[in-house]
């Protein structure tokens, strides 16, 4: 596999009015990009990244800020290596955070009290953010995806009669 | 007409192309730069900040594109909602194809970095869609 590029956004953003330097920040962060300085935010490139980050520079740039782009890679496999796993360090927090809440689901449901699907779905939408900015497939990815299926199982089963549940499954 | 827009093109560029292409300007040519500052002169720019085709308020340069030319066509009015979640991932439609759409073309952009490369491939990967689309809204 070739080794990835990488887009760097170097900015800086005046304190005052705060909300540019929030927006900016919040929109990182839902990138999924890692901070390897204050005002460095790093993300692996591809047509997308890039495109974010531009729009980002833009948008520093229109509050009063300074901003460059950078393209690169680390000198050496160690480093890059590093930077691979703080990537999916990031993610661990999200990840824990779903699989809890999945495990309260799962827990209610075997109970037998209802357990809304509002907020099943709620957990899925939030994984598939979460995914989407998991640049390296963090290993909870898969943790998360099994927590989500016993609790949609397990809320399955307690819908009632077994009926249901094979109907879905006929042609 | 030669149209002209940024290199490295993703969901939102690739779908603009299929649609000049298919409902625009069938002898379409187009050209792709690094910086604005290497626009051919006298191209019609899109998906660029400060064009006329490009994202305006909530929209995708898509659709933009299907405002700007009035094309009423209901799947192109669903293909632009996936487009949309595609491109600005705010889940606005809730489409679900965006998220295939997303990696599919992200990944073709990766291993086709030529955009006039990518754009052949790409313009039937719209094509596809616009069929699955049409047969479900017959």
């Amino acid at each position: 596999m070739e080794r990835p590029h990488w887009v760097l956004l170097v900015y800086r953003i005046p304190r005052e009015p705060s909300r540019h330097r929030v927006a900016v920040w919040r929109k990182l962060r839902d990138l999924g990009a890692l901070y390897l300085k204050d005002g460095v935010a790093a993300l692996p490139e591809d047509a997308v990244t890039r495109e974010q980050l531009e729009w980002l520079q833009l948008r520093v740039r229109e509050a009063g800020g300074e901003a460059t782009l950078w393209e690169g890679r680390p000198g050496t496999v160690a480093e890059e290596a590093e930077l691979v796993e703080a990537f999916r360090h990031l993610r661990e927090e999200a990840y824990r955070a779903i699989i809890a809440g999945a495990e309260r689901l799962r827990r209610k449901a075997r109970l037998g009290a209802r357990a809304p699907l509002e907020q099943l779905g709620k957990l899925e939408r939030e994984f598939r953010a979460e995914r989407r900015r998991d640049y390296f497939r963090s290993p909870l990815r898969g943790e998360t995806a099994q927590a989500l299926k016993a609790a949609r199982e397990a809320m399955r089963e307690g819908e009632g009669p077994a009926g249901t549940v094979g109907a879905e499954g006929k042609p | 007409m030669l149209w002209a827009t940024r290199r490295g093109c993703h969901v939102d560029r690739t779908a603009c192309i299929w649609l000049i292409r298919r409902f625009i300007d069938p002898e379409a040519s187009f050209a792709f730069f690094g910086d604005p500052a290497e626009a051919p002169e006298g191209a019609e720019l899109f998906d660029v900040v400060g064009a006329r085709l490009s994202h305006r308020g909530e929209d995708c340069s898509f659709e933009t594109f299907l405002k700007d030319y009035e094309l009423e066509d209901r799947v192109l009015r669903e293909i632009a909602e996936i487009v949309h979640d595609a491109d600005l991932m705010d889940e606005k439609y809730a489409r679900p194809e965006s998220e295939g759409l997303d990696a599919i073309v992200r990944g073709m952009q990766l291993s086709l970095p030529d955009d006039h490369t990518l754009a052949g491939h790409t313009d039937t990967l719209y094509d596809g869609l616009y069929a699955y689309l049409r047969r479900e809204t017959l």
